[in-house]
């Protein structure tokens, strides 16, 4: 795992997270993850006729997100769970970077690999900044690095440190719970990361918001992530590549989401697909695919009547209002503005925005809610990149259409 | 003599016997809440290991203390050695049977994710469980102590250290210019001592509650 | 989590061991420390304790008190647990709990005691009364907290199909919060048996005899057989206690 020194700092001048393709592992410079590669690996319990899993073999190259999907009960933790080995294999072998996860003790394992879960398993009695130090302190840094870190990841998962980091975790939402048991997860900066359905727990629009903010973290970050998730169409939105498993663990199909949308290598999978699956295509757009449409800007503490006049000047029908950060926080039209004192409160507030790493999909349902049929992109840590609005989606979809029809014939009916 | 002029006649032995009360109490409770989490530590784990524990705490305070203390007398002779025993066994059970409940409402996912991020067995258990199960352990070490209080009145019977020594002082003067007086000073300090420990339980109980699950 | 005396464990599982276990405990306790006893070569002190009559005597002695310490205690606390829950009546709870819980908070001994001096009497009654006062607080607000715990929309359901306030009272809450009083009952008697022990303080009788003579006559004998016997009596009434749990809640509740 020596890999993992390499990381770190990285991530900042990359904000604007992967260029066009998928493929980060092939990005190479953001890259702190390391391989796993799982040998046979079963796990029998004493009593039972079947193994809860049988003989899995796969490679996660270094810095992928690959999601295990399967329908409940098929093994899919069991699998996740023996990499950190919180489950014992009872054969096979597991490596991680190369170094066999066996001669390691489990606890000096698990502290270089993060871990979170859909109950978020945030420790009640200590504050979120204790939770997120937890990891770094168990690995004997020293208290003020710790808090620096503490502060930092913090503000990676998009918490303001001074506002969160001393409330208890009960003071928080489940989306904000989810985000501190992610800094948890990062804070010693491991090179591997493990999620057991971290985002089932929260409401779909926040599930939305978390898988975003996940895919810019990695974006930046280059971890090695495991995903177990039930959730297709959320393998489908996070996995570089997507194992889809069967009974017992066993690997139906391992792939990228498009081959697996494309062509399901059996009717086991496309059923777990779904119907639909050219359609899902579209969630494998993101925001910055598309061009951004630009509409005026002001800051909070500009003058009413000067961005009236700027709007009016430009014929624009509404502009956005930015707050010291650059991060969008009201949408004003030009007739809102008329005799109002202060940029704060004109219009109405930005509620929702979508990252350039969201997928159309989302923008589409954000244009398709938002009065003015625009989606505001914020990139990373919530400053203003553009809009989307609902010409350039309608553009989009009638250029995929025809690029799916040209290709038809190739393409195997399931 | 009224219970008054007696008090303050008194007021120095009252002081000696309200102390000697006071700190066998709090002493053995101290005793008994490290043997009780100990034991519910050990035990929580296993079903088995919880209800036999639970079941052998429990039918020991069902044990009349008069009789304890008559089966300690033969073997530990008389005095504090007697009493210190009868008492930690009588504030066994609220303490194991509350340290047990406490681990085991532990959060199962704030146990994995314990484990998961890389805590020791031990860390878990000392930075997370115990912490967790803290409010519990001392709801249990409250309720020994309300009952020790009256406990220890009866152990003055084997010579023990405390107020009861008022109470039977009493009884063995019946009719004595200050029987009542004694008796009274006795029973009345017993429950003001217990009232007073009670409070300074929620105290101790403000003072070291984790604030985020208060 | 409990935060009242009580001998019970909380789970059922350790109640159903209990139930199991303690009478052959009781067993094991009497018929061995009897035949312990009974094979020692006893003094003229020791055999005029120990022998079956005196040591029927003094069981049926304690028997006695025990039970009619309970009985007193269920016919006092359980109306006054009623009335302190009619919500004409709600303001006064605070105060007799209060008076109760001190009443708890003070040492038996001291109440059986001080009753003794201040009547100048001794015996049954002299050993009875104190120990009813000091058992009652279990019962009353077990009956209090039982009573409170049944859910209003029932009550209101009762009252709403035309049930007067009184057959609301027996055919509803009462019911419901049987379990409760039956908790505080096996409470009361496990304390009854206990500070009736003591009643020898007072002259008042039962097994305390045995052990009270023992220790000041030094005759470990006597004060074992006292003790265990004590202690076999105990378990025995605590399972008592308990098969009445198990046996008069009601079924559907079970």
């Amino acid at each position: 795992m020596s890999q993992n020194e390499v990381h770190s700092g990285t991530g900042v001048g990359r904000r604007e997270g992967r260029p066009d393709d998928r493929d980060v592992a092939s990005g190479g410079s953001a890259v702190s993850g390391v391989e796993i590669r799982l040998e046979e690996v079963s796990k029998r319990y004493p009593g039972q006729a079947l193994p809860a899993v049988e003989s899995v073999t796969m490679t996660i190259p270094a810095g992928n997100t690959v999601a295990l999907v399967g329908p409940s009960g098929c093994g899919k933790t069991t699998t996740m769970k023996m990499i950190n080995r919180l489950i014992e294999p009872s054969s096979g072998r597991i490596t991680i970077g190369g170094e066999d996860a066996h001669s390691l003790h489990p606890d000096q394992l698990r502290r270089r690999i993060g871990y979170a879960i859909q109950q978020v398993g945030l420790f009640p009695h200590m504050t979120v900044g204790e939770n997120v130090g937890v990891v770094p302190g168990l690995i004997g840094w020293r208290s003020g690095r710790v808090a620096d870190r503490v502060d930092e990841m913090l503000d990676l998962v998009g918490l303001d440190p001074a506002e969160y980091r001393d409330r208890f975790p009960r003071q928080l939402s489940g989306g904000q719970q989810q985000r501190v048991g992610v800094a948890r997860a990062l804070a010693a900066d491991p090179p591997v990361l493990l999620m057991d359905e971290p985002f089932g727990a929260v409401d779909p629009i926040t599930r939305g918001n978390l898988q975003d903010e996940l895919l810019r973290l990695q974006a930046e970050l280059g971890k090695t992530i495991v995903f177990v998730t039930h959730d297709f169409d959320e393998a489908v939105k996070l996995g570089d590549r997507i194992a889809v498993l069967g009974p017992r663990s066993t690997i139906l199909q391992y792939d990228t989401p498009e081959a697996i949308l494309a062509n399901p290598a059996d009717d086991t999978v496309a059923g777990f697909v779904g119907a639909g699956a050219k359609l899902k295509q579209l969630a494998l757009l993101r925001v910055r695919d598309v061009e951004l449409g630009e509409v005026p800007t002001a800051r909070v503490d500009e003058a009413p009547e000067d961005f009236r006049r700027r709007l009016t000047d430009g014929r624009s029908q509404f502009g956005l209002v930015l707050d010291a950060r650059r991060r969008p926080v009201r949408l004003v039209s030009a007739v809102e503005l008329r005799g109002v004192t202060s940029l704060r409160n004109a219009g109405r507030p930005v509620v929702d925005t979508v990252s350039p790493a969201s997928t159309l999909h989302d923008a589409l349902e954000a244009i398709l809610t938002d009065d003015e049929g625009v989606a505001v992109v914020a990139k990373s840590r919530g400053e203003y990149a553009g809009v989307v609005g609902i010409d350039t989606v309608m553009a989009t979809i009638r250029a995929l259409r025809a690029e799916h029809e040209g290709s038809a014939d190739e393409e195997t009916p399931s | 003599m009224s219970f008054w002029e007696y008090v303050g006649s008194r007021w120095e032995q009252l002081l000696v016997d309200s102390y000697l009360h006071t700190s066998a109490v709090v002493q053995t409770t101290l005793v008994a809440t490290v043997i009780g989490v100990l034991v519910g530590v050990a035990v929580y784990r296993s079903p088995i290991g919880s209800t036999v524990a639970t079941a052998l705490t429990s039918a020991i305070l069902t044990i009349p203390s008069f009789a304890l203390l008559g089966l300690l007398i033969p073997v530990l002779g008389l005095g504090v050695r007697p009493t210190v025993t009868a008492l930690v066994l009588y504030a066994l059970l609220p303490i194991v049977r509350n340290t047990i409940v406490g681990l085991s409402t532990v959060d199962p996912s704030v146990r994995d994710a314990a484990r998961g991020i890389g805590m020791s067995r031990l860390g878990v258990l000392t930075r997370v469980e115990l912490r967790l199960a803290w409010p519990a352990v001392l709801a249990g070490m409250r309720v020994s102590t309300q009952m020790l209080m009256g406990i220890a009145a009866i152990a003055a019977y084997a010579k023990g250290p405390g107020l009861g020594n008022l109470i039977f002082s009493g009884l063995q003067r019946v009719g004595g210019a200050n029987a009542i007086n004694a008796a009274v000073a006795g029973t009345l300090g017993v429950v003001l001592l217990a009232l007073l420990l009670d409070a300074a339980y929620v105290l101790l109980g403000r003072l070291t509650m984790p604030r985020g699950i208060r | 989590m409990s935060t009242a005396f009580t001998t019970e464990s909380g789970s059922l599982r350790v109640e159903r061991l209990r139930l199991l276990i303690q009478p052959a405990a009781v067993l094991v306790l009497v018929v061995g420390v009897l035949a312990w006893v009974f094979s020692l070569d006893l003094d003229d002190i020791e055999q005029r304790s120990i022998n079956a009559r005196t040591i029927a005597l003094l069981t049926w002695e304690h028997v006695q008190i025990t039970f009619v310490v309970t009985a007193i205690v269920v016919v006092v606390a359980v109306p006054l647990g009623v009335v302190l829950t009619r919500r004409w009546a709600k303001p006064a709870a605070p105060a007799v709990l209060a008076v109760a819980n001190i009443g708890q908070a003070a040492p038996s001994v001291g109440l059986l005691v001080l009753f003794f001096l201040f009547t100048k009497q001794t015996g049954f009654w002299t050993a009875v009364l104190p120990t009813a006062f000091y058992a009652l607080l279990p019962v009353l607000r077990n009956t209090m907290v039982g009573l409170g715990q049944v859910d209003r929309s029932l009550v209101e359901a009762g009252r709403g199909i035309g049930m007067s306030a009184s057959s609301v009272l027996r055919r509803i809450e009462l019911p419901l919060a049987v379990p409760y009083i039956l908790a505080g009952l096996r409470t009361a008697l496990v304390l009854a048996v206990g500070v009736a022990t003591l009643a020898v303080l007072v002259n008042g009788g039962g097994l305390g005899v045995l052990i009270d003579t023992g220790y000041k006559l030094r005759r470990t004998p006597v004060l074992v057989v006292g003790a265990v016997l004590s202690v076999a009596l105990a378990l025995l009434v605590d399972w008592l206690g308990a098969m009445a749990e198990q046996l008069l809640g009601p079924r559907g509740l079970r």
